[in-house]
């Protein structure tokens, strides 16, 4: 049985007059278990790879290689199929011809697969929406497979489709399927991956050399595999006359979730937050109340998972107004930092979008704040990565200059780790 | 029992009118007389701490003491004696209603807090009125400012207006943890021995002549057995260097007879209707000591140590007899026994018996509403303490059962 909890770091007290009431909430999952095996649950993988033409040689040879140990890693049982994707996208695995719209697997059918998947030619475009489409119809037409994952490849830009269609395409994906997006080489634009990913709920990020493509493809459906909780909900309710200001994950990966609120009733809104293995994510939650008087405690928000509806971890967010200084002018260590982590990623992605622009002067500026956050919260991972763009002078002050030359592959690097975030030292 | 729940989903404030304390039996005299007021909601109270709980609590709130087979307290004393095990499953295995949020009305989650407002379940102890009898009430309240209610009281009357009553307040001493323990044992003790001091029937139809050296004895016992339960409800905390400790106010009411005794700052006032209104105890306090001499009440009530208190009651208390004054009130007017928490914000008497006056005039005679507003008013001063209001009629030319022919 799979084990809830939800706790709650905050500063409580509030001065006189204060409204405003932030808190981190840590929910934890053990003992989850592999997906597909709750009761009547079985799970549903899809592997979509980019056959463009711009896929030749050493790309393909790679990914061929990765979704076939992806293939490999696919549980007996797991209902699933390959697309190969171009300007459009065709099933390889179910054959075209089959019946069935995803099979389940097993020895016959995962040998089979690896066949089709070795047959693949480059050839065509790239609209990625169209594979959406594709996977979307094949889980919809296989009810039985109630928790449901893809992982996408791509190589290069969404060329032959519209904005308008690929974001069409990942709403009506919304909600259907979770998805991790994987870009390799460098053609490939970090902001189409990311609104498939955040729409998705799932993780961007890039495959620098061809060959690490297998392992990265192993490491996602091993994960997905060990989802054993198939969909939960994050719940966040608030007292009449509040104002839920934003929720946030804020680990392992930033992620705003408030546009992805539904009210359940008027002063509880849910929010999805897809399947989940043994694993723990962190969520900033801040919550505007009116101010009462010196004395006064009360609840600012219940934060919850929920799991078919049933509340399965709980935590509470307090305020209590206080006219005692020591206890109202401190922040809590893990607001803080997640605060810093947010600003972080803002940071990086305002700054790149300003060089890119050719704003140098923007640029230099956000990175240097970047780089100061980054040096203060102890992220490392994203200080090695802003160091491949700017050289850095004075990383506490936040002194930087931008390199000349920066390979794409450098920058495209830092876009996609922007949103990810350290962990708070406790 | 059946109705209990009911009156629980009705009000907020289940009224512990006939909470009796557990440590003295009570003769069926004294009890009758006590618990005359319709009570249907029956209180559970703790043996270890005094704490009073949901009737359906099978472990006390406070101190974690299982209350399962204990005898739960009830005006019908038919349902009482059988069974009381039994009486206990059957409650708690129905589903216990909703507990309404006293600020808004809404419903509290089963994390203690409103699902409407988000206010935190009031504790019983937070605000709780008691109306031994129509003449006699008393309100007891948190205050704003304070954490927890530190005060309590403890009311005892008879249904005859006039006739006997005794009203005992006690305000625990803020700096000492634990001091709420001691409060409510020590309120209920001291109200529990005042009462079986009650003598009914005098043989020779003569008044009683001793009746004021009777009752001072008494009111010396009071102190005692406060003290003893205080000792008993604080266990190893009466071991720390700053044990808990309250104050002490008691008035007797027997007949034309009123008997005041006092350890601490919480005080018995004398509202006259008509004439002059007056302090009956005197604070063993800093500031009444500087009043004392010369002083001006001004200076000596708002000087940074006016709320020394120079006595109390607790394991370190250097003097616990009670200063006792016995007086025969003329007129009409009200018994009033407060804490701090009111008489700060309106200490002299004719300052007093001018708001009682307000607002007996806006809220009528009704002992339990006339405390209520008076409690109600001292919050919106600012409510920076634990508020206790306890209130008697009296009236000197009403004729008593217990007069000289």
């Amino acid at each position: 049985m799979a084990e809830f909890t939800a706790s709650v770091f905050q500063n409580e007290f509030l001065s006189d007059g204060a409204t405003d009431v932030h808190a981190i909430v840590t929910v934890t999952v053990a003992g989850a278990g592999q997906a597909g095996q709750g009761q009547g649950m079985a799970a549903g993988e899809i592997i979509i790879v980019d056959t463009s033409g711009s896929m030749t040689g050493e790309n393909l040879g790679a990914a061929k290689h990765a979704a076939s140990v992806a293939v490999d890693q696919i549980l007996d049982g797991t209902w699933f199929a390959v697309i190969s994707g171009t300007d459009t996208a065709a099933r390889a695995f179910p054959y075209p011809n089959a019946r069935l719209p995803m099979v389940q697997m097993e020895p016959g059918a995962r040998a089979a697969a690896k066949q089709a998947i070795a047959a693949f030619q480059p050839s065509g475009g790239t609209a990625m929406g169209t594979w959406l489409t594709l996977a979307r119809e094949l889980f919809q037409a296989t009810p039985q497979a109630t928790q449901r994952h893809a992982i996408l490849l791509t190589d290069g830009k969404n060329e032959h489709e519209s904005a308008q269609a690929l974001s069409q395409a990942i709403y009506n994906a919304t909600g259907v399927f979770q998805c991790d997006a994987r870009g390799v080489g460098s053609r490939w634009q970090v902001d189409e991956l990311r609104q498939i990913a955040t729409a998705l709920l799932g993780t961007v990020d890039l495959i620098a050399k061809p060959a690490d493509m297998a392992a990265d493809f192993e490491s996602i459906i091993k994960q997905s595999m060990g989802r054993g909780v198939a969909s939960a909900d994050l719940r966040v309710w608030a007292p009449q006359g509040s104002e839920v200001l934003f929720v946030r994950q804020v680990a392992p990966t930033v992620e705003d979730l408030t546009t992805r609120k539904t009210m359940v009733n008027p002063l509880t809104g849910s929010y999805p937050t897809g399947s989940w293995g043994d694993e723990s994510r962190d969520y900033h939650v801040a919550v505007r109340v009116a101010s009462k008087p010196v004395g006064s405690e009360q609840l600012a928000a219940r934060v919850q998972l929920t799991v078919r509806d049933e509340v399965v971890a709980s935590g509470l967010v307090k305020a209590r107004w206080s006219n005692d200084d020591a206890l109202t002018a401190r922040i809590d260590p893990a607001v803080a930092h997640y605060t810093g982590q947010t600003e972080l990623a803002s940071a990086i992605q305002d700054g790149l979008a300003a060089k890119a622009a050719g704003d140098a002067a923007t640029a230099t500026v956000k990175l240097g704040r970047a780089v100061q956050l980054a040096a203060e919260t102890g992220n490392d991972e994203a200080t090695a990565k802003l160091r491949k763009v700017v050289e850095i002078d004075d990383a506490n002050e936040g002194t930087v200059r931008l390199r000349r030359d920066v390979a794409k592959l450098d920058e495209m690097a830092l876009d996609t780790a922007s949103t990810k975030t350290t962990r708070v030292r406790k | 029992m059946s109705d209990a729940p009911d009156e629980i989903a009705e009000t907020s404030l289940p009224t512990p009118e006939s909470v009796q304390p557990e440590s003295t039996p009570q003769p069926p005299a004294e009890a009758e007389a006590a618990a005359e007021a319709p009570a249907p909601a029956a209180l559970v109270v703790c043996p270890a701490c005094a704490t009073v709980n949901d009737p359906d609590a099978k472990y006390c709130e406070e101190c974690g003491t299982q209350l399962g087979e204990l005898v739960e307290v009830s005006a019908d004393r038919d349902t009482a004696d059988d069974a009381p095990a039994e009486a206990d499953e059957a409650t708690s295995s129905t589903a216990a209603p909703r507990r309404a949020c006293v600020y808004c009305g809404g419903s509290i989650a089963d994390d203690g807090y409103c699902e409407l407002c988000g206010k935190p379940a009031q504790s019983e102890r937070d605000h709780w009125q008691e109306a031994p009898a129509a003449w006699v009430g008393g309100v007891c309240d948190r205050g704003i400012r304070h954490e927890i209610n530190e005060d309590a009281m403890a009311l005892a009357a008879d249904p005859q207006v006039g006739e006997f009553a005794v009203l005992v307040v006690c305000d625990g001493v803020s700096s000492t943890p634990g001091s709420d323990k001691a409060s409510l044992a020590a309120a209920r003790a001291a109200t529990a021995i005042l009462e079986a001091g009650r003598v009914t029937d005098l043989a020779d139809g003569h008044g009683d002549e001793y009746a004021q050296a009777r009752w001072s004895g008494r009111m010396l016992e009071a102190g005692e057995r406060a003290s003893a339960a205080i000792y008993e409800a604080i266990g190893e905390l009466a071991a720390r260097t700053n044990p808990p400790s309250c104050t002490f106010a008691a008035a007797v009411i027997d007949g034309p007879l009123v008997v005041v005794g006092g350890v601490g700052d919480s005080r018995v006032y004398w509202i006259a209707d008509e004439g002059k209104s007056r302090q009956l105890t005197t604070d063993d306090s800093w500031s009444q000591e500087m009043m004392a001499h010369g002083m001006s009440r001004q200076q000596a009530e708002n000087a940074p140590q006016a709320h020394s208190i120079t006595r109390w009651l607790g394991a370190d208390s250097p003097d616990e007899v009670p200063h006792v004054v016995p007086t025969y009130p003329t007129g009409a007017g009200w018994i009033l026994v407060c804490s701090d928490g009111l008489w700060n914000y309106c200490s002299d008497a004719d300052d007093l018996s001018q708001l009682v006056h307000r607002v007996v005039g806006s809220v009528g005679t009704n002992p339990v509403q006339v405390a209520s507003a008076l409690v109600d008013w001292a919050n919106e001063q600012g409510g920076q303490d634990n508020i206790t209001a306890a209130l008697a009629r009296f009236d000197s030319v009403v004729p008593t059962s217990a007069r000289p022919a």
